[in-house]
């Protein structure tokens, strides 16, 4: 690097002082529920006494987080397939052929790009509960697939518009019918796209509330954020279970998180629309 | 390239269609039909014009509601995007120290329901950390029921939101300001200029599209914010927090009147595309200039569409 003009080491302990007031929440997240109820009042500052893991067992057990996690998990990757298999085979379609109606189906998934999820879930509700989606997974996989094709299908494509068009004529002089032009040639090229897209879209459906608190009411189904919520109003007033659950959802993203972070800072960011 | 058969291209499209067509694109055509009526979601459907709309227009708890959300979004400019530009600067000045970045990027991974029950703890009167640090440095009377208090509780959601995105607008904002040429600094540097005047001179203002994308996406982004209200104060104390998305779900789902939520569901969407079509008209007119990173071209594509929709190609 060229000459910095700030002192190394005060910058880094500028930055550190930074970084831990701003990740003070966690921290003190993690303390408190190693803590009893009442040294969680009297002390909130102090360091626990001891690593007691007890309200972490209790919480797993009592709280059902193990099957939200489940529920979660199936949901996230049962979606996240269909969002790369459709939505790579839309982009293939848009991006290598010339065809009547192409112009106006891209618009109608960039449009998706844009549009508010409030625009549509009102109707949403109203069909999965007549034909009887509503507290299956069903109900939050096929949104959550609807969701993240738009951007997949406008992600992809970009990718799929980079590579030369030689590549695909020659594939066809070669004999190769469109089918496997897409399977053995575009997919494997993709990948750096598919690995974005699937990021995202995994992070969107893991995260994602609003649908998933009005189209699941059995406590069974529920994902983490709803089944988190439901488990703050079981026990309103027990601090140390509820750090603990918070502790037991928050700590393995974050490790995900830090071991992945470059791939998931620019999945995020690429993929971010809203 | 020409399809072998003229079908080909609808197969590879179809079932990408037909899963948006079905929960997406149907819903929201229903969705403005429901507008038009008076309906609670099962019983008979009556046809009432634009009653609804007309309803919205003089319901003083909707109109607060955009109050709300427009003094939210006007705080997380500041909280989030200004922010964010601000880090970014720091991180770019600095050099390496990758551990900072990752560490103000994490809140952006978490579910936003985990956040805000985490920050309904900081909040809390009894043992939050925000009244157990005033009293810690003398200042007790500063104390407040923070989310209880009808003057602060917007304000509290609005810090909390901050706390998630800033990292987010941190690292977008600095993927920019990396692909700004290194002479162009370095030029400057030779001409004596600071580290401030650097970053408010020159590297701001070449990273002015990346800019005008974030406040885009925190400007649509706050008009459909509704997890960090619903679990800290869902539209309370009196009504202080309420905004479109939690006032609209409360319409259709707990009081059933599914034509008025729908209408006001509407008017939310046509304002959220109607920032878009803002936005594209606007970059339209600065220099066209190429952006300087993918996540921008791909924001700029919704709003281009509705663009487009507005006025047609041909029209121009």
């Amino acid at each position: 690097m060229t000459a910095r003009r700030l002192p190394g080491l005060l910058t880094s302990g500028a930055l550190l002082a930074l970084a831990l007031v701003f990740f003070f929440p966690m921290i003190w997240m993690v303390m408190s529920s190693f803590k009893t109820n009442s040294a969680i009042f009297s002390t909130p500052f102090a360091l626990p006494e001891s690593i007691d893991l007890s309200h972490w067992v209790e919480a797993w057990t009592v709280g059902n987080l193990g099957q939200y996690a489940i529920n979660s998990a199936i949901v996230t990757v049962v979606s996240v397939t269909l969002i790369l298999l459709l939505g790579a085979a839309a982009a293939y379609a848009l991006s290598r052929y010339r065809f009547p109606g192409r112009g106006f189906v891209l618009s109608l998934f960039a449009l998706g790009l844009i549009l508010p999820l409030q625009s549509y879930f009102i109707a949403q509700s109203n069909m999965f509960t007549q034909l009887g989606v509503t507290d299956t997974r069903l109900a939050l996989i096929i949104p959550y697939g609807a969701m993240g094709l738009s951007l997949a299908v406008y992600l992809l494509k970009v990718y799929l518009d980079a590579l030369p068009e030689e590549l695909f004529e020659a594939a066809r002089i070669d004999g190769a019918s469109d089918r496997q032009l897409f399977s053995a040639l575009a997919m494997p090229l993709l990948r750096p796209g598919l690995a974005t897209v699937a990021i995202f879209s995994a992070l969107a459906a893991w995260n994602e509330f609003l649908l998933a608190l009005l189209y699941i009411q059995d406590d069974a189904l529920k994902t983490i954020p709803t089944g988190l919520l439901a488990f703050s109003t079981r026990y309103v007033t027990d601090y140390s279970l509820l750090f603990s659950a918070l502790s037991i959802v928050t700590i393995p993203m974050i490790v995900i998180y830090v071991v992945f972070n470059r791939q998931i800072v620019e999945g995020i960011t690429a993929g971010s629309v809203k | 390239m020409k399809p072998a058969r003229s079908i080909t291209p609808w197969l590879f499209l179809a079932p990408a269609l037909l899963m948006f067509g079905f929960a997406v694109l149907l819903p929201m055509v229903f969705t403005v039909g429901y507008s038009f009526t008076d309906w609670n979601g099962f019983g008979a459907m009556t046809f009432v014009g634009l009653d609804n709309y007309v309803t919205a227009a003089t319901d003083p708890i909707f109109r607060d509601s955009f109050v709300h959300v427009c003094l939210y979004i006007g705080a997380t400019l500041v909280l989030e995007v200004l922010v964010g530009l601000g880090l970014a600067g720091i991180v770019s000045a600095v050099a390496g120290r990758m551990w900072f970045r990752v560490a103000i990027f994490t809140p952006v991974m978490l579910p936003m329901v985990v956040v805000a029950v985490l920050w309904s703890f900081v909040y809390n009167p009894d043992f939050g950390l925000v009244n157990a640090t005033l009293a810690a440095v003398g200042l007790e009377e500063l104390q407040r029921i923070w989310l209880g208090d009808p003057a602060t509780a917007l304000a509290a959601i609005s810090v909390v939101s901050g706390w998630v995105y800033a990292g987010f607008y941190m690292m977008i904002f600095y993927a920019a300001f990396r692909q700004i040429p290194h002479e162009v600094q370095e030029a400057a540097r030779l001409d004596g200029a600071g580290e401030w005047s650097l970053f408010r001179r020159i590297k701001v203002p070449m990273i002015r599209s990346a800019v005008w994308v974030g406040v885009l996406l925190c400007v649509t982004g706050g008009f459909q914010g509704f997890d960090l209200f619903f679990v800290l104060t869902n539209g309370g104390p009196y009504g202080a927090t309420e905004i479109p998305t939690t006032y609209l779900v409360k319409t259709v789902f707990r009081n059933g009147e599914v034509g008025y939520g729908s209408a006001m569901a509407v008017v939310l969407t046509a304002i959220v595309l109607g920032v878009g079509l803002l936005y594209s008209r606007l970059s339209r007119q600065r220099a066209s200039r190429p952006s300087e990173d993918r996540a921008v071209d791909v924001v700029a594509a919704g709003p281009a569409v509705v663009d487009r929709l507005v006025v047609p190609e041909q029209a121009r």
